[in-house]
């Protein structure tokens, strides 16, 4: 007998994980990308 | 005499064992003839053979040869995260880093494991071997058999050469598909330069991911962490000795153990089922599937995008580094010479890996 919920719940979760947690690596790659220009900028 | 003879393993053949010989011979064939991912093929190829050798107990528990690499190298989960060390090694996030938009593609090239996951459901497979099924669409091979190992051990020897057999042929797979979804405008779509990627970026990536990633599924841990372990070591500049050494001596040691290991699961009594064509056939169609929601994604991102993104690159999502994304390359330079979709595609390529990783730690921490 298939569980379908523990199924569903698996797909919902494991979608919204991938992109959650690829979405913040986009977050912080510009994120850090603009801390460096700032502190490059300070640093000359 | 005739108690002698039983002593041989002539007298212990049986059809199984013949067939199974038949798909040694042919893995060999392929890694050695037409050079289709030889490293993996021979040792795997190998242990089909010798497994399928009656009387020598290789596959013996706690006595066997094959079993201790299987047991200590698989079941511990010792060797796919060292082969991830290695692959951290050997992988530029530049091209990511340089055009972060691309990490989405990389996640939408993961809709195909969560369509083969449930295609599996359908035919049959319970929510474990589901999930090792599902995760060949991420066409990453250490993450398709240490998901397995720990969800469904019976189906490593399917899953795993499903994995390596699809990888080695997304040249053939991806291209139709690719043609299917794209517009020949759209092939010709070229992208802007990508800007240089400083090294304090390319150091600071792999420790943000490992935090990001491993706080949102801890059970993806063992592969993330030394993943980045090994890319760190490559762009910190100042560790080449261990770079080096994950990258080759390491990578091609365990690479013995794992082929040797997979191809030794493949007895014939647990190979030749009708499960493990259902695995084969579930594998293409999640490959299928992955290919055709990266180019779909690329393709509705430019709905929003002012800078057009080529959709050719979105098939690259699905990770099988560099090859896919070798083929977007292949492809957009057939549509338009002057157009190098290489370093673009290496964004999603590598992005697939992490997403595939996330996918296999959902997988393992809800069915496991």
């Amino acid at each position: 007998m298939i569980d379908w919920g523990l199924a569903v719940k698996i797909c919902v979760f494991g979608l919204s994980a991938v992109f959650a947690s690829l979405a913040l690596l986009i977050g912080a790659i510009y994120a850090f990308e603009k801390i460096l220009q700032i502190i490059e900028k300070r640093l000359n | 005499m005739l108690d002698i003879a039983f002593t041989t393993g002539v007298m212990h053949l049986t059809v199984g064992n013949g067939l199974m010989w038949l798909i040694a011979f042919f893995f060999i064939y392929l890694a050695i003839r037409k050079n289709y991912e030889p490293l993996l093929l021979i040792p795997i190829g190998f242990g089909i053979l010798i497994v399928n050798l009656p009387l020598t107990f290789l596959m013996e528990q706690g006595r066997g040869l094959l079993w201790r690499f299987y047991h200590y190298g698989l079941e511990w989960e010792v060797i796919p995260p060292l082969i991830f060390l290695g692959l951290g090694a050997l992988t530029d996030f530049g091209p990511m880093i340089a055009n972060p938009k691309t990490l989405i593609l990389g996640a939408g090239a993961q809709f195909g494991v969560y369509i083969a996951f449930f295609g599996a459901l359908i035919l049959g497979f319970n929510v474990q071997e589901a999930c090792s099924i599902g995760i060949i669409g991420g066409a990453d091979g250490p993450t398709t058999i240490y998901t397995t190992v720990r969800l469904s051990p019976h189906l490593l020897g399917a899953t795993a050469i499903a994995a390596y057999s699809y990888m080695s042929l997304v040249p053939i797979i991806q291209p139709p598909i690719m043609r299917l979804l794209t517009t020949e405008k759209e092939r010709k779509i070229v992208m802007k330069q990508l800007r240089p990627v400083s090294k304090r970026e390319k150091i600071l990536f792999p420790l943000v991911t490992v935090v990001v990633i491993c706080l949102i599924v801890p059970a993806a841990a063992p592969l993330m962490a030394m993943f980045m372990l090994g890319n760190l070591f490559k762009e910190c500049g100042v560790v080449r000795r261990l770079s080096d050494a994950a990258a080759n001596e390491l990578m091609n040691i365990v690479t013995i153990f794992l082929g040797v290991s997979v191809g030794a699961t493949m007895s014939a009594e647990h190979f030749l089922k009708l499960q493990v064509i259902c695995v084969f056939v579930m594998g293409i169609v999640a490959f299928a599937f992955s290919t055709a929601a990266g180019i779909l994604l690329a393709k509705f991102m430019n709905f929003f995008s002012t800078e057009k993104i080529n959709p050719l690159i979105g098939s690259a999502g699905v990770s099988a580094v560099p090859m896919a994304a070798r083929v977007s390359q292949l492809m957009g330079s057939k549509a338009n010479p002057k157009n190098f979709l290489l370093m673009h595609a290496m964004g999603p390529n590598v992005a697939g890996v992490i997403g595939t990783v996330v996918a296999a730690g959902v997988f393992i921490a809800l069915a496991g």
